[in-house]
């Protein structure tokens, strides 16, 4: 049998499930656990969840087993600035000069330049090259991080910096290159996304080297318990990346900044696994005990972000779900102001009737709900307390908690409508095509999700479904994800070549003026496929396809001199469906 | 979430590249046009920078056409659905300057616009309806009709077609720097059009000899488009951002560098920026837009160098400047005297100031004919009737009559304008007649 534990490490909790995947490929819920997260401690709070669960693993069968592991590991590390020093050389050209780009770190600047056609324009300056490395050594740096402008349209300078390293600087750990995380233009996303990546590199490897150890040391314990050998069993370890799929964890070990952002994208994969496609524009709203994270779903897909993922104030490159994250849970402050309630942006800490002392949206619940969780006796005190500066009895209070907290999320909701529909489009067909999207449905998960998502859909005049096993969703989300990985083609028959940033390939075309719209979509699947296999992406199932395609003539005198292909072509995203019981 | 802002952007873009439009597959006109453009936008990562805002294009309304031009014999005989989007991101830019959402916009988009004349046959000079004045229009149909609006027109071919929607108009200075006539299409622009009777000395051209460059440019902007903006007060001012006056322009001969256009918008810091022509899309467009926006924004600009190291830069021809500033001389005089010139030794003493212009339409290879009747008033710029008769090749001549109506027109011209209409009948040679009234928001049509 096959085995997926997916782990959700949550702000508040970490959530586990134990998925089984039939014959069909559908996966079925054998276990769900929780842990409080410790943030100074993520493999205590991991192991605890594993524990849990593990029991239920019939050994005796069990062939195949996967762990999916969302965390916050990267983004916190990124979030509160940690890692290691970095030495960014960039190169630019004609544009903006690098101190108007806003880094939040030094950059290097050496000479060289590619133009937007991927044409050297001036050589690169190894000189420079040597000396900014050299002075970057001497300050402390160990990671490297190697950025040009048009990279993916060239990666020549990149390359040949890696070489300079490699002989010249055995010290410094492998450079991050810019082509190699993103085949996509944007030269400051993609100096950041390096910069983190290079910066964090070092705290991912260790991180997963803990975490082998912790896996292996449950297995052993497995093992021993059902006196299976633990080598019968394959053991995969994959990390839940922002797009919502997985990479192999030690192939992540090159690219740790695609794992940021991997909660929201756990939320929204749950609503993926455990939900019918529908057609209409869907919210996914994962209520949790600080934030609420909000994605959209359109025809059964979930929105991306248009550029990538926004981190710790660093625009990237890392394809990430939209998702938006509002100070709003079930552990958020309740304060009075101007004669209203408002909930959040700021955590209380635990809620009085559940053992801690503030006044919080959950102590509303328990009092709501009349003590079918928590301790009601205390909730009716921290609500009696506060009623007495807002007036009313306190099951109002409650109410009016309840009100402002949903009135909250729907302004939020449709705050994030207002900007989806302002969203720019380049053709005529995009222009006419009524974009006036807005919220059809609702699907909640989170702690409070069973008691808010209802009362949210009420106030928004929306259906809504509240997923099955919604306090941990998200576990069944991560466990429910598959790998994805994507390459940009980019074909210029005038020049007679085709770029694969992604795979360092720069090939001369041997006819260009054959070279056609089916040729390109043939190289661009066979490369994504040959890269999915190289980064650990591939699976059987695994389907291929051009996502995103131009096609231009390019004209030059009034003569036709080529043609301009840019594709992007990746595994199809797809989830595990998982039957609830 | 960016709901919260304190202070307004300092740039909104209208980015609308039309990657599905062309005149025709090999025209300069064509899909690829604005592709290196965006490359560079997008790799720059302009769209990041905390001064700017993207916005979407709105698509333009019938009434918002109807307004500016009379289309000859429908709007959907003449146009694509790409320059209503055109246009109508150009009225996105405005509304989000005049609304305050950001301080200035820049429309950057295609199809364009500037040699789209008030009557419009067809398409001329790569442009069938005026992107520019119709988002004029608009301000002054929904955010008052006594704003002033200046138009600098830097373009390297005349502003033809703004300068004859706005050549009787008192609520628009007008004024178009660009490569001499006689060397370039469409070959109008002298320093003598200077505006009809109700608007003399607010049209302002000034032809420059083939082969000037950034000094020429900018010394023209120093010494008289901003002493003249000075004065009039413009409540907006326009900068029609024509790149085809760029060294490497295949079209034209003028020698313009990207740092010039920089620096022009740096000195004028128009309001709003409407993309017209430029052609050279891959060694010029790239640069001058990124230069252009840095500018606006306030930022450095001085490492937006094109990346031939200038090679095919060629110094402007011994005397160019001299001409130029006898050019900046002249109307300069004309400019201070312009309220106290006689206007019937111009325009003559008869009630009427009429014209007839024959005006050519290369795009489609149209040839129209139009007589222009201008009612002298005192009290108003005064009606028009303006009567065309157009051609394509072997195709049916088409004749028709406009009676068009001004902003602020006074009660005697509405009474003559309307018993004009009245009177004018579909037959005896006339196709159609139509009525524009822009205040009233009227526009009537008979056949
Ligand atoms: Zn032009
Ligand atoms: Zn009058």
């Amino acid at each position: 049998m096959r085995y997926i534990i997916g782990i959700d490490v949550g702000g508040t909790n970490t959530n586990a499930c134990l998925l089984v995947i039939d014959q069909g490929g559908q996966g079925h819920v054998l276990k769900m656990a929780k842990a409080p997260t410790r943030h100074e401690d993520l493999f205590t709070s991991t192991r605890q969840a594993l524990a849990e669960i593990s029991d239920e693993i019939s050994s005796a069968d069990c062939r195949d087993l996967e762990i999916h592991l969302s965390t916050t590991l990267i983004t916190n590390a990124i979030v509160e600035g940690k890692g290691d020093p970095v030495a960014t050389i960039i190169t630019t050209g004609p544009g903006l000069a690098p101190e108007a780009m806003g880094f939040a770190f030094p950059v290097s600047l050496v000479g060289g330049v590619i133009d937007h056609r991927g044409r050297e324009t001036a050589p690169l300056v190894m000189d420079e090259v040597r000396s900014a490395l050299k002075a970057a050594v001497d300050q402390g740096a160990r990671a490297v991080a190697v950025v040009g402008k048009f990279s993916p349209r060239n990666p020549g300078h990149e390359l040949a910096i890696e070489d300079l390293i490699q002989q010249e600087f055995p010290g410094l750990y492998p450079p991050t290159l810019g082509h190699r995380l993103s085949g996509r233009l944007n030269f400051p996303r993609r100096v950041n996304t390096c910069y983190l990546n290079a910066k964090v590199a070092r705290l991912q490897r260790e991180f997963i080297d803990r975490i082998r150890d912790t896996l292996l040391w449950e297995l052993a314990a497995l093992s021993a318990r059902t006196g299976q050998e633990a080598q019968k069993t394959r053991l995969r370890v994959f990390l839940l990346k922002a797009d919502g799929g997985t990479i192999e964890m030690e192939k992540a070990v090159n690219r740790p900044v695609e794992t940021i952002l991997s909660g929201p994208a756990a939320s929204v994969m749950g609503a993926l696994a455990l939900t019918e496609p529908s057609e209409s524009c869907v919210v996914v709203l994962d209520i949790g005990g600080t934030t609420t994270d909000i994605a959209v779903l359109v025809g059964g897909k979930p929105l991306a972000e248009k550029d990538g993922a926004v981190v710790g104030g660093f625009k990237t490159l890392v394809p990430a779900f939209f998702s938006r994250s509002i100070g709003l849970g079930g552990d958020s402050t309740v304060s009075y102001q101007e004669g209203r309630i408002k909930i959040g942006p700021t955590r209380a800490g635990t809620a009085a009737a559940l053992g801690g002392d503030a006044l919080t949206p959950t102590d509303a619940i328990v009092l709501t709900e009349q003590g079918s969780f928590g301790d009601y006796q205390r909730a009716l005190t921290v609500l009696e307390n506060f009623s007495r500066n807002t007036g009313g009895s306190p099951r109002e209070l409650a109410e009016e908690i309840h009100q402002a907290f949903c009135e909250q999320a729907v302004a939020a909701i449709n705050g994030i409508f207002a900007d989806l529909n302002s969203c720019p489009v380049y053709t005529v067909s995009e222009v006419l095509v009524p974009r006036g999207l807005k919220p059809e449905k609702i699907i909640g998960l989170g702690g409070p999700a069973a008691f808010y998502i209802p009362r949210i859909a009420h106030l928004l005049g929306v259906p809504y479904e509240v997923l099955p096993y919604y306090e941990g969703a998200n576990a069944v989300g991560a466990a429910a994800s598959r790998p994805t990985a994507a390459i940009t083609l980019r074909a210029d028959t005038a020049l007679g070549k085709v770029t694969i940033p992604e795979l360092d390939q720069v090939t001369d075309l041997a006819r260009p003026a054959l070279f056609d719209r089916r040729k390109a979509e043939q190289l661009a699947l066979e490369s994504a496929r040959g890269y999915a296999e190289k980064i650990g992406a591939y699976y059987p199932e695994a389907q291929f396809e051009v996502d995103e395609e131009e096609v231009f003539n390019m004209v030059r005198g009034f003569y036709t001199v080529g043609k301009l292909f840019t594709m992007k072509a990746q595994v199809k995203p797809d989830v595990i469906k998982v039957v609830p019981k | 979430m960016d709901t919260e802002r304190c202070t307004i952007p300092q740039l909104g873009l209208v980015f609308f590249p039309a990657f599905d439009w062309a005149i025709s597959p090999d025209h300069p006109e064509r899909e690829e046009r604005l592709l290196y453009t965006r490359d560079q936008l997008v790799e720059e990562g302009l769209l990041d920078l905390p001064g700017v805002m993207e916005f979407r294009p709105k698509v333009a309304t019938e009434n918002d056409l109807k307004r500016t031009h009379i289309c000859i014999p429908s709007i959907p005989a003449v146009l694509t659905k790409a320059h209503l989007i055109a246009a109508g991101g150009c009225i996105t830019a405005a509304k989000a300057v005049m609304e305050q959402k950001v301080k200035k916009a820049f429309a950057l988009l295609r199809p364009p616009g500037h040699h789209a004349m008030r009557l419009v046959h067809g398409a001329r000079g790569f442009c069938t309806i005026n992107n520019e004045a119709i988002l004029i229009e608009y301000i002054r149909k929904h955010y008052g009709s006594h704003l002033k609006i200046a138009v600098v027109d830097t373009d390297a071919h005349h502003a033809d077609g703004s300068q004859d929607i706005f050549y009787n108009d008192p609520g628009v200075l007008h004024i178009s720097l660009h490569q001499d006539g006689r060397t370039l299409y469409p070959g109008t622009g002298n320093l003598d059009e200077l505006g009809g009777p109700g608007a003399y000395g607010l049209t302002l051209n000034i032809p420059l000899p083939p082969g000037s460059g950034d000094r020429e440019l900018l010394f023209v902007t120093k010494n008289l488009v901003l002493p003249v903006l000075e004065e009039f007060q413009p409540d907006l001012v326009i900068n029609g951002a024509g790149q085809d006056n760029h060294y490497s322009d295949p079209l034209t001969h003028m020698q313009v560098t990207a740092q010039g256009y920089a620096e022009l918008n740096k000195l004028l810091q128009p309001d709003l920026v409407v993309l017209e022509g430029g052609y050279a899309i891959e060694g010029a467009l790239p640069y001058v837009n990124v230069a252009i926006i840095l500018a606006l924004l306030g930022m450095d600009y001085s490492r937006v160098l094109e990346p031939d190291g200038q090679r095919d830069l060629v110094p402007p021809p011994p005397g160019a400047l001299e001409l130029v500033k006898k050019e900046v001389a002249y109307l300069r005089g004309v400019w201070a005297k312009r309220r106290e010139i006689d206007l019937d030794k111009i325009f003559g003493t008869a009630p009427y100031y009429r014209r007839e212009r024959r005006i050519y339409y290369d795009t489609d290879d149209i040839l129209e004919h139009q007589v222009d009747q201008i009612k002298r008033c005192n009290k108003c710029s005064g009606y028009r009737v303006i009567y065309s008769r157009a051609q394509k090749r072997v195709a049916r001549e088409i004749s028709v009559a406009v009676v068009h109506l001004p902003w602020h027109v006074c009660a005697d011209c509405r009474a003559e304008a309307e018993s004009a209409y009245e009177r004018l009948h579909p037959d005896g040679g006339l196709d159609r007649v139509y009525l524009q009234d822009v205040e009233k928001e009227v526009f009537l049509e008979k056949q």
